[in-house]
Order: structure tokens, then sequence, then C-alpha cells
């Protein structure tokens, strides 16, 4: 099957069940989105697929034909951040950093989705399938405010 | 570069069914087919080897989604998401937002939850007990075909059924109530779920207290306590039998409450 | 100094945000090999036999190692800081933790590896574990570890003691003991990361590691030893490491790599999948400390006596460092005079534990504090009016003999009780961390303070290794 990743289209060798997760890691070489437990339970995989955020490690490759995935790779350069990445790298929102491109997608698919100010409640809300183990979480729900 | 390094499950035979007639065909009875709706609960089990099927059914293309009314009657398709009925009035709207986080909502489906099996000791299927209490049914495929039974009825035997859609009769009032989550990655250890019909009835039930929802008849005519007489909660990484019989007539009372205003 | 007091941009911040931080699972290198581990399924086992040929038969299987592969299988990772060598790479005749690795294999996939795990044959037989470190060193025990229930090593002892003082008249002229026991419990330092080591063969004869360790000398140094290596034939990679917090000091995989790596003469990586992580790697100690604090009904404590139980699990990695801290700090933020310490690592049947933010000393400061509280309640006193008056003072000297020139309980305390909106007396208020004097200096601390200019105290009764 194809899939198209950051706007790029992909042959994909992988049986049809492989989590994406692993069709972008492994196959494609495209390592932005993390392997932190394989089960759902932390988010670093966090994708979005047609401007959504999902799990890419629950998330069979099948589930994606015809869809858009974008990654952190496909958000921003490092002389031409997002908004949300601005944020995060302005407000100390990573520290070993092995999160944060989970966070980044959920930030980025909140902001997309919300009108205006976010109150730290909805902020929360919308990340809170995400782990991180380094900051306590404080800088990077102001990074979301922020962005 | 190939993918050799990962559980590919390669040799499991994929099935994509583009229609209820294609996917209750795919599923025959059930037998050596592992169904795939949003995947979240069966894809880490592939991962961690825990599952090898040989058959797949991925239902995506089956045109199974969807929340559909007429008049008061209410159904919805086995391939709708959770996050799509976290809108919806209680019970069932505050039990699916209470589920997993957005990202994982936006993945799962309703015939992924109400089949959840009781692996990992830990109550997985939720909106069991709020479909329970609107008097749910459910319209299922598998051997003998299609029938419909009452949810209730359908959970002890929903290993072997495909989901295709569930039904009910709007309530007058609903109501939820559970124990919070430490986090969202955790199921939530005890929860109740009540409704009072069109006809002034009643129902509860609850989830996290056994190895699938169930209804409380005890507590269905006003007393709280007598909730404990319908279960055999169990010690899990979530909570102790001890502590589930003290929270859930509790929860009961708040539903119960919940209930008297709606109305 | 323009960077100090300045907002700087983290180095690795832009990286970071577009996902190009390069973690060690993101180093792709052609040819690479999967590594899984055969860990022991029991807490406590004689190894009766093991076969690894079925193992090595099957197609994609590379290599498999078990402990006869390592050239210098038992080394200690602290044998530089005098703790010997216990605990072996890959388990010989015995396991001593459910987890603990056997044996390990290279293929051509994580599936193929894990496959020759399960093809690998091994008979135990199981011996009963010892999990409650208050009963592992009962007499009655047959205990599993070659040193016995308890490390032997400190010095002379098989404890790590702190003496000061006169306990014992302490204890008499005391108006009352306050009794508490104290029991934290492990933590999973559970990194974003799991743990992950890339080891890549080179024509020349060395290796390159790539690592996530958070002390990449120290783990050279490891791996260097069990290979019996001298060090310039290995080049670490690292320094990228997706959350540590102690746990990714005990080097768990970079050696079993390498073997592995030149057995097969291919690259080999392995990653812990997060339930490996979980039920495998190391973790913060629990503990178990009991305190006894003999005090005056007007607030002073004269003495304490403090037995500590540190479970260790199987074997005693960084545990006597740990214990010796904590013995450091069993006074905390406070001065008392007379003082008996008893700190014993106990080895029971549990995974290894090891460091983790404040190794040693947030066990015990927890206690200490849980303990101050407790003798507020017990005389009927404010608590933090208890702390201020029992506070490191300047001239106060530690358990073991260290001065303070600088100590911060009586500002911090003061700060806390504002920030808390609590009230406090007067005199309370007005307190420093100046030098004791009048009221601050009761009998049973004259003579306890050491001369200005002096950093470590020599006087009448302290000693730090015990008598």
């Amino acid at each position: 099957m194809n899939i198209t990743v950051n706007g790029v289209q992909h042959e994909v060798e992988s049986s049809l069940l492989t989590p994406l997760l692993d069709v972008l890691r492994e196959e494609l070489g495209i390592t932005g989105p993390k392997a932190g437990c394989h089960q759902g339970g932390c988010g670093a995989c966090t994708v979005l697929v047609d401007g959504e955020p999902r799990r890419a490690c629950l998330t069979p490759v099948a589930a994606v034909d015809g869809a858009e995935v974008t990654t952190v790779e496909g958000l921003g350069e490092p002389d031409a951040l997002s908004p949300v990445q601005t944020a995060f790298h302005e407000h100390y929102a990573a520290q070993c950093g092995f999160c944060t491109s989970g966070f980044v997608m959920a930030a980025e698919a909140l902001r997309t989705r919300s009108d205006g100010d976010l109150e730290r409640e909805e902020i929360i809300e919308a990340l809170s399938g995400h782990l991180c183990r380094c900051t306590g979480y404080v800088k990077i729900v102001d990074a979301v405010a922020a962005a | 570069m190939a993918v050799a390094n990962v559980a590919s499950n390669a040799a499991t035979e994929v099935l994509r069914p583009e229609s209820e007639e294609e996917a209750v065909e795919a599923f025959g009875d059930g037998t050596n087919v592992v169904v795939v709706g949003g995947g979240t609960i069966v894809v880490a089990e592939m991962t961690y080897r825990r599952l090898r099927p040989e058959r797949a059914l991925l239902l995506k293309d089956a045109g199974l989604a969807g929340v559909s009314r007429d008049g008061s009657r209410v159904t919805i398709g086995a391939m709708t998401s959770i996050e799509e009925l976290a809108g919806l009035p209680a019970p069932l709207g505050p039990c699916a937002a209470n589920i997993a986080d957005i990202e994982i909502r936006g993945a799962a489906t309703l015939g992924g939850n109400l089949c959840a099996g009781g692996g990992f000791e830990a109550p997985r299927g939720d909106l069991q007990g709020a479909l329970i209490a609107v008097g749910a049914t459910v319209r299922s495929a598998g051997e003998g075909g299609i029938s419909e039974e009452a949810l209730e009825d359908f959970l002890p035997k929903r290993d072997g059924r495909l989901v295709l859609d569930v039904s009910y009769e709007e309530p007058a009032a609903g109501a939820f109530a559970c124990l919070d989550r430490p986090h969202t990655h955790d199921y939530t250890a005890l929860a109740v779920s009540g409704a009072k019909l069109a006809d002034g009835t009643i129902r509860l039930a609850v989830t996290g207290a056994g190895s699938h929802g169930q209804r409380l008849p005890s507590a269905e005519g006003g007393d709280a306590d007598a909730a404990v007489q319908d279960v055999t909660p169990h010690d899990d990484a979530l909570a102790s039998a001890w502590y589930r019989a003290k929270v859930l007539p509790v929860l009961v009372r708040n539903v119960l409450a919940d209930l008297e205003e709606g109305a | 100094m323009k960077a100090v007091g300045a907002r700087l941009p983290r180095y690795d911040g832009v990286a970071h945000v577009t996902g190009r931080t390069q973690y060690v699972d993101d180093v792709r290198v052609h040819g690479t090999l999967w590594c899984k581990a055969l860990r022991s399924p029991h807490h406590s086992a004689l190894i009766r036999s093991i076969d690894t040929s079925k193992a090595e038969a099957l197609p994609g299987v590379h290599a498999v190692v078990t402990a006869k592969d390592v050239p210098h299988n038992v080394y200690g990772h602290l044998e530089g800081l005098g703790v010997p060598a216990d605990e072996p790479l890959l388990a010989e005749d015995d396991v001593r933790w459910k987890g603990q690795p056997i044996a390990a294999v290279a293929a051509e996939s994580e599936e193929a590896a894990q496959a020759a795990v399960d093809a690998i044959e091994i008979v135990f037989e199981e011996r009963e574990p010892i999990l409650d470190i208050r009963s592992a060193a009962d007499p009655g025990i047959d205990h599993f570890h070659q040193w016995g229930a308890v490390y032997p090593h400190f010095g002379p002892h098989n404890h790590r003691r702190v003496r000061k003082g006169d306990i014992d008249t302490a204890f008499e002229e005391a108006d009352l003991i306050v009794e508490g026991v104290y029991r934290p419990q492990a933590i999973e330092h559970c990194p974003m990361e799991t743990q992950v080591a890339l080891a890549v063969p080179e024509p020349s004869g060395r290796l390159v590691i790539y690592s996530c360790t958070q002390a990449m000398y120290f783990s050279m140094g490891v791996v260097a030893a069990h290979l019996q290596w001298p060090l310039n034939k290995l080049k670490f990679i690292g320094g990228t490491v997706g959350g540590g917090f102690g746990g990714k000091v005990d080097t768990a995989t970079e050696t079993i790599v390498s073997l592995l790596a030149l057995k097969a003469r291919r690259p080999v990586k392995w990653r812990y999948t997060r339930e490996e992580e979980m039920l495998t790697s190391s973790t913060r100690a629990p503990w178990h400390i009991e305190i006894q604090d003999a005090v005056t009904n007007d607030g002073w404590i004269l003495g304490r006596r403090t037995l500590t139980l540190h479970d260790a699990g199987a074997y005693a990695r960084f545990s006597p460092y740990g214990v010796t801290k904590h013995a450091f700090h069993h006074t905390g933020a406070y001065t008392i005079p007379h003082l008996r310490f008893d700190g014993f690592v106990v080895f029971t049947n549990r995974v290894p534990t090891t460091a983790m933010r404040g190794f040693g000393v947030t066990s015990v400061s927890l206690a200490v504090e849980l303990h101050m509280s407790r003798v507020a309640e017990q005389l009927g006193l404010d608590p933090l009016e208890l702390r201020l008056k029992n506070a490191n003072r300047i001239g106060d000297t530690t358990g073991n003999r260290v001065v303070m020139h600088d100590p911060s309980t009586v500002p911090v305390v003061l700060a806390a009780a504002d920030a808390a909106g609590l009230e406090l007396g007067d005199e309370y208020r007005a307190m420093t961390p100046e030098r004791r004097s009048g009221d601050l200096l009761p009998e049973h601390l004259v003579g306890q303070q050491a001369p200005d200019g002096e950093y470590l105290a020599t006087y009448r009764g302290a000693t730090n290794g015990g008598r």
C-alpha cells in the first residue's frame, strides 16, 4: 500500500497490521515519533492523521490508507519553526526531549481546532494522554497557552 | 528498509470488508478471526505478541459508523468512535468522555469497547455500564446469523460475536458517577450509570465490579447499599475488592440523586 | 560572566522541538541484528542445565551468549570505591531475581530473536525466595547471597555506623522517647526512553557503542572490564539520554550487545520494551527506617537511635554508597549531639536497586521530617518551632563531623512559614543561623561546636567509623 507522510507519498512493504509507528521509524526512517511504550500509554508516538492526533503505535498502517499523516518533521524546520514549536522552545518545555514530538503534535492539533485563548484546563485535558518524566508539565502547558 | 524486525504479523490474512454484508460474511462464526475496530486494544496485544491472529477483520471501511435517530430511538454503529459519543447526554456521554484521552477516543470504537475482554484484570468495557442502564439492545452477527438481544444477555457471550450496532430509547434522565482515574492511561476502577426511562423505571448498572458491566437490580428501588449484593468485586492494580465494595453505594447514591434532580 | 543570570536558550531546544534530536534508537546502521534476552522467570532458583543449541540453529540467529562467553563475568561497578564484585553480567549457577538475564540472542529480527530465546532449554530448581528485608537476616534462613544476608564490607563491620557522643546517657536523661517507623517504597524511574544500546564492530577491531548511559566514561570502564579490553578499543557515542534519573548508570545493555556484536560480527541493537523496563530494570530501593529520639519536654532532641534496612535487591550495585550517604544525612537539617546509627544493606530476591535522584538521602529526609513532626505532636509543640529550635547553626556539626558554615535550616523554615501563612512565636521569628548562645546553647550542646575555620570537627566523643 501507499501512505502519504508530510506530503510525500511512500510505498509501504510492511504488512497491513504493522503499527504506523513502526512503518514510520523502521521502514521509512522517519524517527521523530518515538516508541515510549508501544501500547498507547505514553503519547510519545503521536502523529496527526488527517489533522487528528492519533497514537501511531496503536494505528495499523492499513488505517491510514488514503489519509495524510503528519509527523513533527512536517511541522517546521530548525530555521522556520511552527508557532507551537517556537513556543515550546522559548518556554523551555523540553528537557530530555523524548516526549516532545508527541506533545508538539497534540498541541498543534489542539491549536488548530480551537479559536483564541485556551484555558489551562482545556490544554491539560487535550494533552492528558501524554507523559513527561522530566519537566513536571508546567512549562509545557505554558508553551501551549502561549502558542 | 524492510520491516523485518518488528512483530509484523505478516502471516495474518487481512480482510477489509466494504459493507455490513461483507463484514458479516467475513466474520462467519467468529472462529479464527480477530476483529480490528480502532485497534486501540488489539494492536498493542499484537505488538507484544500476545495475539497472533490467523485472520484479521479490519472494519474501517465497512460503513458501520454513525449515530442515527428515529424518533426517540437512537442507533449507534459499532465503528462509531468513542469521541463521537462524548457529547451525548448522560450516562453515555460522560461515560465515553471518561475513557482514555482524546487521541485514543478518536480511534477507539463502540464495538471494540463492548467486546473488550477482561485482560490485565482491568475493566475495559466502560460503555457496557452506560448502555445497560439505558436498556440498550445489541445487533450482532456470528454463529446462527444476525441476532438482537439485550446488552446484559449479550455480554457473557460476546466472544464469537461481531457487534453491528446498539440501539436504545432515549431516557427521560441519565446519570453517571465514577472513581477518578489517577491518569488517562488507567481505566476507571468503578463506575455507575443510571437512567430513568420514559415510563419512570430506574435502571442502574456498574462496570469495574466484575468481569463485565452488569445491572444493579437490588439498588434500583432506591436502596444504594443493596447494590453490593449484585456484585462480586475483585482486587486488581487499580483498587481492592474491599474498596470497590465500600465505594459502590456512594456512587449509586450519587446517581440516584442525579436522576431525581434530572426528572 | 554573561551567562550567569541570563536566560539562554537550550542548545538542544530546536532539535527537540523539530524531532531531530538523535536518541540511540534513532541511529540506524545497515546490517543491524536485534537482541532479546532470556530472563529468569523465578525469584530465586539454581540453574541445573542450559542448552542453547536449538536456539543457535534457528533461522536468522547469528549469535547466542551465556556466562561462559563473558571474559570477566563478575565485575563490581564500584570496585574502584572498595565495593567488591558480586553480580554476574549473565547468570552462572543460579538466578536471584525475576528478570535476571541469563542468555542473549542476536538475530535478524526481534521476532526471530525472541523465538530463539524461547528455544533455549534451561532447567531450574526453584528456591524459596527472600522478599522481606525485615526477615531476610533471620538466622534460620539459608540465604542465597555468598556474603550472607547483608553486605559485609563496611570496613570491619557489616553495616554503616555512625557513633557520636553518649547515646545511652542521652536516652536515660530524656523526658520522652519518641519512636517511629518509616518505609518509603520502591520507585521505577520510568524514563520515556527505555534502556537501549547499539554496538557496531569496526574493521580495525574497535567497537563503537551508541549508549543511553548517563555516565559515558563510567560505562566505558564497565564494558572494558567485562571484555578485558583496553579502553582505547572502545568508542562510546552518547550523552543524549531520553531521561535517566539514576536508572541509566547500571550499564544494563552495553556489554551484552558488545559481546553479541563481536560474536556475530554484525552491529547489534537491544532496546527494552516498556514491559521489560517496568519489570526488569533497576528501581529506587525500598527502605525500612526506625528512629527513636530522646527528647526533653521543652523540645530539645538529645539523641537519636536509627536502624535502617535498605533493600538492595539481589546484588550490591551502588547500595553501600547509598546507605553511606543516607547515614551522613540521618540528622537532617537539625543538630543532634548523641547518635547511634546502624544501616544495613540487605539482599533480597528483588530487582537490584540503584541510584535515583537524591540516592540514599530522600529516604532519610522523609523519615527525619515525618519524625520531627511526630516529636512535635507528642510533645505538644509547634512543628516548625521544634525545627527552628533544633536547626543546624553555624559551628554545629553533622553526625559524621562535618562543620556547618552556612546552614540554611532557619531561613528556609521561616520562609516556609511565611509562604504557608503560619504563625510563629516572636522569639522564633527572630531566629538566625548564627552560632549558638544563650537559650540556644543548652547544657547538652556545650562543647559540641567546632571552632571557626574548622571543616571537620575533632572533639570529645565524636567518631565516624564507630567503636
